[in-house]
């Protein structure tokens, strides 16, 4: 392929902004606009406050398109959500359902095999479920809805993360790509998506849900690219020297050695993800992040420590148990380490 | 070459900011008084500060810091006279709140500044037209509930209710209970302002069924995608209403178990008003004459809303100015010499 010289990137960028700026000015919306545009060269006065002509009427683009978008592909957004909210609600009745020693057994249960038998964790762990209900009767419910939805968030974030960073590490022009849109996702701030969600979702966990996507697949991605790049070059080239195939070796041996990184990178979702539950309390979900809301419409300062509490056990219980269960397999993939422990 | 490039740059940097720092306190310091307004979060409420405070800037040359924010704590930093001013009070909502205040003298009532706005329950108008629904007890017949289908709770219908934490979050759910409603519906609580217009603006785009707690004035109903029918409810009494008031601040203090069966009509069609500390009115009887002589007629707080959010694109500023432009309503609030400074501003 012949590459484009850089200065026709240029032009090309020069054009378009020279675009932008008459498409603009002659927009029907944009006001007090000069009736000569000849006055701007004689009339220097524009120089000093940042003209009201010289506006981009991108909102107004944004709403009108919005509106066709909504009327076209409305339903497609409907069935997703759909699926979702079917996902949602089985999940959340089983575990609401279920007793509660029972579901704190469970907690423990898995704390202790992801945590490779540590017992310390284990107990930890279990004290801290069992207090999120101590707290206050009324939590214990609230934080499996908030957990439900944490859970079902990461699952979509892993499912369509994972594969996104191993396609970011094996091509430099999809990782150029992909990166702005990274930026963008954990930038731009969380109502911008969040009220746009509740007209295509409606109002409760959907949206949350889509939310939780947005903010904390990045750290997701990212850890995954990264992880994978950091699998020393020595031991792909003696894959690569054993024969190994394209295939081969990312499974047997990039993804093996990158696992503890891609844990990392969910361990990091799973907090940005109970983050994300408790701003998404503002439109209208479910949950712990409802509690605290509460307490601050009410000025209730008790309501909203006690609820704020409740959040960060959880995020203990889901930090200590994806965080031990990275630990062990970091262990597992440093075996000189281990025999020295053993010694 | 590069070096002393870089050193007239920096000087020429250091000599713009020392400039800029001065002219910013010479501002401070000229001020002839400092205004700090409270303002909520709904679009009246920003619009009517908004013209309030450039008055105050340009009339009066005042200072005018405007903090934005939730009913209570707004309502709460005006009691401990963190705040001023406030342009736009629910006064029903608060009256429990505030009327100890007035009557110690720490808050004044500063009259009106909407004459009429209404509060109640609404359903888009195809729904109600299809299904003949038209008052809350049309609610009550069989199949409508499933009309109105909450998908997280699928065997009860959903009113998308006011905000929890904010009284009509539990005098609806008061009301529920005494229609005979909450059996069938959840009082759900659309988390945030926003998130209730985007709910009903969500369901009005889509064509989908909707009963919702609103309120007028409001930008979002002067939308042409928006129709929506008041449910009639009993008649507003006052005997009645103060009895259900005193279940919901007992609900409010100790939680949804304490519920009794009490009574329950309509909200009244309410006036909004003004307030402001006593100690600010007191030091600036100027601002408050204009305070209390602002007033403008619903029609005009419409107009002004739908301005406010379709042409403005959300720039309260240039609403405010686009009111002082078009009306003269506003010159009687003030003296002509001030009036002229603000007509120069624009």
């Amino acid at each position: 392929m012949k590459k484009i010289p850089q200065g026709v990137y240029y032009a090309i960028f020069t054009v378009f902004f020279f675009a932008l700026l008459v498409v603009s000015y002659n927009h029907p919306r944009t006001r007090k606009r000069p009736d000569n545009v000849m006055e701007l060269f004689s009339d220097f006065s524009w120089l000093n406050d940042w003209p009201r002509w010289l506006d981009l009427p991108f909102m107004h683009w944004i709403n009108t398109n919005w509106k066709i978008f909504i009327n076209e592909y409305g339903l497609i957004f409907d069935a997703i959500g759909y699926g979702l909210l079917r996902g949602y609600t089985e999940l959340k009745e089983v575990a609401v359902q279920a007793p509660w020693p029972v579901v704190i057994a469970a907690v423990i249960l898995i704390t202790y095999f992801t945590s490779g038998r540590k017992l310390g964790t284990t107990v930890f762990v279990g004290f801290c479920t069992f207090f999120i209900g101590f707290l206050n009767p009324r939590f214990w419910d609230k934080a499996i809805e908030t957990t439900t939805m944490v859970v079902l968030g990461i699952f979509i974030c892993v499912v369509i993360g994972i594969p996104i960073g191993i396609a970011m590490a094996r091509n430099e022009k999809v990782r150029n790509a992909i990166l702005p849109i990274l930026d963008l996702m954990q930038v731009i701030p969380a109502f911008c998506y969040l009220i746009p969600g509740i007209i295509l979702f409606g109002l409760g966990a959907i949206p949350a849900i889509i939310s939780i996507f947005i903010y904390a697949c990045p750290p997701l991605i990212r850890l995954t690219d990264l992880g994978i790049r950091l699998v020393d070059k020595e031991v792909i080239e003696a894959a690569e020297s054993f024969g190994a195939s394209k295939r081969q070796k990312l499974w047997g041996v990039q993804m093996p050695l990158a696992l503890p990184n891609i844990m990392q990178g969910i361990n990091q979702c799973t907090m940005m993800a109970l983050a994300m539950v408790v701003i998404a309390s503002m439109i209208g979900t479910r949950g712990l992040g409802d509690e605290v809301l509460l307490g601050l419409q009410q000025l209730n300062v008790g309501a909203a420590i006690e609820a704020g509490l409740a959040i960060v056990l959880l995020a203990i219980v889901l930090d200590r148990m994806t965080q031990a269960y990275g630990e062990k397999i970091q262990q597992r993939n440093q075996p000189v380490k281990q025999i020295k422990k053993s010694d | 070459m590069i070096k002393k490039m870089q050193k007239t740059l920096i000087a020429i940097a250091f000599s713009f900011l020392s400039f800029l720092s001065f002219s910013a306190t010479t501002t401070t310091a000229n001020a002839a008084c400092s205004v700090h307004i409270g303002d909520f979060d709904w679009d009246s409420a920003n619009i009517h500060s908004a013209i309030g405070s450039f008055i105050l800037e340009h009339g009066y040359g005042c200072d005018v810091e405007v903090t934005k924010g939730s009913t209570n704590p707004i309502l709460a930093a005006l009691i401990d006279n963190q705040i001023d001013v406030i342009f736009e009070h629910w006064t029903d909502n608060n009256v429990a709140l505030i009327d100890p205040e007035l009557e110690s003298g720490n808050l004044v009532f500063l009259g009106v500044n909407t004459p009429a706005s209404e509060q109640a329950f609404f359903v888009d108008r195809a729904t109600s037209e299809a299904h003949g629904i038209t008052s809350v007890d049309d609610l009550k017949r069989p199949g409508i509930k499933d009309l109105f289908t909450d998908p997280e709770n699928p065997s009860k219908g959903r009113l998308t209710s006011c905000i929890s934490g904010w009284t009509c979050y539990t005098i609806n759910l008061v009301k529920l209970k005494e229609y005979g409603l909450d059996e069938m519906y959840t009082n759900f609580d659309p988390g945030s302002g926003g998130a209730l217009d985007a709910a009903i603006m969500g369901a009005s785009t889509k064509g989908q069924p909707i009963v919702t707690y609103y309120w007028t004035p409001t930008s979002l109903m002067g939308k042409p995608e928006v129709d929506l029918v008041r449910l009639t409810e009993p008649a507003y009494d006052k005997a009645c209403w103060d009895e259900m008031m005193v279940v919901v601040e007992d609900i409010k203090a100790n939680g949804p178990d304490v519920y009794e069966p009490s009574c329950a009509c309509e909200y009244k069609d309410m006036s909004l008003t003004k307030l402001a500390t006593g100690k600010f009115a007191a030091d600036n009887a100027d601002i408050i004459d204009f305070v209390n002589a602002y007033t403008i007629p619903t029609a005009e707080v419409n107009d002004m809303l739908a301005y406010y959010v379709d042409e403005s694109g959300g720039d309260m500023e240039a609403t405010a100015m686009h009111y002082l432009e078009n009306s003269s309503n506003w010159e009687s609030w003030v003296s002509s010499d001030i009036a002229a400074k603000v007509k120069e501003a624009l």
